[in-house]
C-alpha cells in the first residue's frame, strides 16, 4: 500500500512537472513563431491557459503536501497536541462539508459546458473544467483520511506539531 | 453588509486561525455565503475556475517561478556573488553589503521575495557566519530585509496581481518599481554601513582592481538577464507574460549550456518544485478572486468609498491611513491576500481622490513586502528560519533597524510620487 502511494506520488508529481514544462515550451513556440518566422499562432494561448488550469487543480489536489499550502499557522503550532487535534478535525469537517454540498451543483455547472467548445481548439469545455471536479473529490478524500486519523488518534506525531514538515515526514499522508 | 457576508468573514477568520490552508478556507467561507444568501452553490466553483482560466496575465506567475528556481540551482548566483564581492566587499560589513547588492541584481531576474531569501540568501548567510563577525540574527535580518527588494524591481509577481485587480498596465507598474527598489537598496546599505561602523565589522579582503573586469565578464551573462527581460517588454517585442518565458529560457541557456551547471535530474526537480509552488500560489489567487466576487456583489468598495469621501480625507491622509492599515495587516496576513482582497476595497476611494493607480500600486506593493518581515506572520522570517535554523526572535530583534530603513523608503515614495512616476512617464505613461 505504502509502495503504491509512493509510486502514485511520483506519477502525480511527474504529470504536474510535465504540464508546467509544456506551458513553458508552448510559450517559446508562440514567441518564436511570431518573431522568428513572422507567423503568429493563436492556439498557444488556449493550450497554455488550459494547462495552467489543470496544473493548479491537479497539483492542488494531488501534489501539495501539508507544508506546501499557504496558511497562517502561528496559533496551530503553539497549542497542545490535543487542541491541535480539535483544530485539525474542525477544519477537516468544514472543508469536507463545503465541498460535499457544492459538489452536485458544480457537476451541473461543468456539465452545462458540454454544449460549448473552446475558442480555437474546439475541445468541449466540460472536459477542460472537469479537472475541478477531480480536485473536489481528491480534497474530500484527503481530508476524510486526515479526519479519520485525527479522530482515531492514529497519526504518529509525538508531542505537539511544531512545523508542518513534521506532518509531511510521515505522520499524516 | 449582509448577514451572509458577516458569516462568511467569520468562517474565514476561524478557519484561517486554526491553520486550515488559506485557499480552502476561502472556498468554505464562499460556499457558506452562497448557502446563507440563498444563491446557487456552484457559483463558488464557477468563480474559482474562471479566475484561473480567464487570465493570460496570471500565466506569468508559474513562468517567473521557473526562472527563479533555475537561477537558484545553476551557478548563476555563485558568479553574481563573486561579482558583488569584488564591488562592495572592501567596505566595512562587506559581506552584508554583498548580500544587499546581490539581492538587488537577483531581483531583476526573479519576481518573488521568497525565492530570493531561500536561494541566494541562504548562501550569503552561510558566508557571513563563516567570517565569524556577524551574529546569526544580524545575518538573517539582512537577508530577510534585502529579499523584500525582489518584487519591487521588475519582474514582480505581486505587481502582476495588482495589475489584475486594478486593470493597471503591468509594464508601467514594473517601471514604477525601479526607483523605489533602488531607494530601498540604498537605505538598507546606509543602515548596514552605520551598524558595521558601530560594531566594527571588518571588510572582506579587497579584490584587486585589475581582477574586476574578469569577474564582471564571468558574471556578465547573468547580469544581462534584467536587460533582456525589460528590453523585451519595453521594446514592445514581448508581452510581460512572454517576457517571463523568455527569462526562464535565458536562465536555462545560461545555467545549462554556458555555465554547464544544470543536470537533467536537477532540471526535473526544478520543474517538480516549481509546479508545486505554482499550484499552491494558483489556488490562493483563484480562491481570493472568489472572495473578491463576493465583496463586489456586496458593493463593499463603493460603500467604503462613500464613507471615506465623507471623512474628507486628503490624499496624503488617505495614503497614510492605508499604509498604516496595510502594515498592520501585513503582520497577520500574507501579501497575496492583501493585494487580491484588501487593496481592491480601497481602489474606488483612491480613484475618487485622484491618486494615480500606478503610484498607489507600487506604494502598496512596497508596503506588503515590508509586511513580509513583520512578526508574527512574516513569511521571509519563516523562510530564513526554515533554511538556516536561525531563531525567528533573533532575526526580528536584529531586524528593527532594517525595518526602519525600509519604512523610510516607503515614506519617501508615498509623499514624493515622482519617485515612482518619473520613469513610467519617461516611457510614455500619461498619468
Amino acid at each position: 500500500m505504502r509502495q503504491l502511494l509512493t509510486g502514485l506520488r511520483h506519477f502525480t508529481d511527474g504529470v504536474a512537472a510535465a504540464m508546467l514544462a509544456a506551458i513553458f515550451f508552448v510559450f517559446l513556440v508562440q514567441i518564436s513563431a511570431r518573431y522568428l518566422f513572422n507567423f503568429p499562432i493563436g492556439w498557444t494561448v488556449e493550450v497554455s491557459l488550459t494547462l495552467w488550469l489543470w496544473l493548479v487543480f491537479w497539483g492542488g489536489g494531488f501534489c501539495l503536501r501539508a507544508s506546501d499550502h499557504i496558511r497562517f499557522d502561528m496559533l496551530y503550532l503553539s497549542v497542545s497536541r490535543r487542541t491541535q487535534r480539535v483544530f485539525g478535525a474542525v477544519a477537516a469537517i468544514l472543508i469536507i462539508a463545503a465541498f460535499a454540498i457544492s459538489f452536485l451543483p458544480t457537476v451541473e455547472y461543468v456539465w452545462f459546458y458540454k454544449i460549448k467548445r473552446s475558442n480555437t481548439l474546439g475541445i468541449r469545455l466540460h472536459y477542460v473544467f472537469g479537472i475541478y471536479l477531480v480536485f473536489m473529490l481528491v480534497i474530500m478524500a484527503r481530508y476524510s483520511a486526515i479526519l479519520w486519523k485525527f479522530l482515531s488518534g492514529k497519526e504518529q506525531v509525538e508531542g505537539p506539531i511544531v512545523s508542518y514538515s513534521r506532518i509531511d515526514e510521515g505522520a499524516i499522508k | 453588509m449582509s448577514t451572509a457576508f458577516m458569516l462568511a468573514l467569520f468562517a474565514l477568520a476561524v478557519l484561517a486561525a486554526i491553520g486550515a490552508p488559506i485557499a480552502l478556507s476561502m472556498v468554505v467561507s464562499a460556499v457558506a455565503y452562497l448557502l446563507v444568501s440563498g444563491q446557487d452553490l456552484s457559483l463558488a466553483s464557477e468563480q474559482f475556475i474562471q479566475a484561473v482560466y480567464d487570465s493570460t496575465l496570471l500565466l506569468a506567475v508559474p513562468l517567473f517561478i521557473v526562472a527563479a528556481n533555475i537561477m537558484n540551482v545553476g551557478a548563476i548566483s555563485d558568479r553574481l556573488l563573486e561579482f558583488c564581492k569584488a564591488l562592495v566587499g572592501r567596505f566595512k560589513g562587506g559581506m552584508a553589503q554583498v548580500d544587499i547588492l546581490v539581492s538587488l541584481i537577483f531581483s531583476g531576474m526573479s519576481g518573488s521575495a521568497v525565492a530570493d531569501a531561500a536561494g541566494v540568501g541562504q548562501v550569503t548567510i552561510k558566508m557571513m557566519l563563516k567570517t565569524g563577525h556577524y551574529t546569526p540574527g544580524f545575518a538573517g535580518a539582512v537577508v530577510a530585509a534585502s529579499a523584500t527588494i525582489g518584487p519591487i524591481i521588475p519582474p514582480s509577481i505581486p505587481m502582476v496581481l495588482y495589475a489584475l485587480v486594478s486593470n493597471t498596465s503591468i509594464g508601467y507598474l514594473f517601471l514604477g518599481g525601479v526607483i523605489p527598489g533602488l531607494l530601498m537598496t540604498l537605505t538598507l546599505m546606509i543602515m548596514t554601513a552605520v551598524i558595521a561602523r558601530r560594531r566594527n565589522i571588518p571588510a572582506e579582503a579587497a579584490v584587486p582592481l585589475r581582477q574586476i573586469p574578469s569577474v564582471t565578464f564571468r558574471a556578465l551573462p547573468a547580469l544581462m538577464m534584467p536587460v533582456i527581460l525589460l528590453g523585451g517588454i519595453y521594446g514592445g517585442a514581448t508581452t510581460p507574460t512572454e517576457a517571463a518565458a523568455v527569462a526562464a529560457f535565458y536562465a536555462l541557456l545560461v545555467a545549462g549550456i554556458l555555465y554547464r551547471s544544470l543536470t537533467w535530474s536537477a532540471l526535473y526537480h526544478v520543474f517538480v518544485d516549481a509546479s508545486r509552488s505554482s499550484a499552491s500560489v494558483g489556488l490562493v489567487i483563484g480562491s481570493a478572486l472568489i472572495f473578491n466576487y463576493i465583496i463586489a456583489t456586496e458593493q463593499i468598495p463603493q460603500s467604503l468609498s462613500v464613507f471615506m469621501t465623507g471623512l474628507e480625507l486628503t490624499r496624503g491622509g488617505f495614503l497614510l491611513f492605508t499604509m498604516v492599515l496595510f502594515l498592520l495587516l501585513g503582520c497577520v496576513l500574507d501579501a497575496t491576500t492583501i493585494i487580491l482582497v484588501i487593496i481592491p476595497l480601497f481602489l474606488p476611494t483612491a480613484n475618487a481622490l485622484g491618486i494615480d493607480p500606478v503610484h498607489f500600486g507600487v506604494v502598496s506593493v512596497v508596503n506588503c513586502m515590508i509586511g513580509l518581515i513583520t512578526p508574527p506572520y512574516g513569511i521571509l522570517l519563516f523562510v530564513v528560519n526554515g533554511t538556516t535554523g536561525i531563531p525567528v526572535k533573533d532575526i526580528v530583534k536584529e531586524g528593527v533597524p532594517f525595518f526602519c530603513a525600509l519604512l523610510a523608503s516607503l515614506i519617501l515614495i508615498v509623499f514624493i510620487p515622482d519617485l515612482v512616476l518619473w520613469l513610467p512617464r519617461y516611457f510614455g505613461y500619461e498619468g
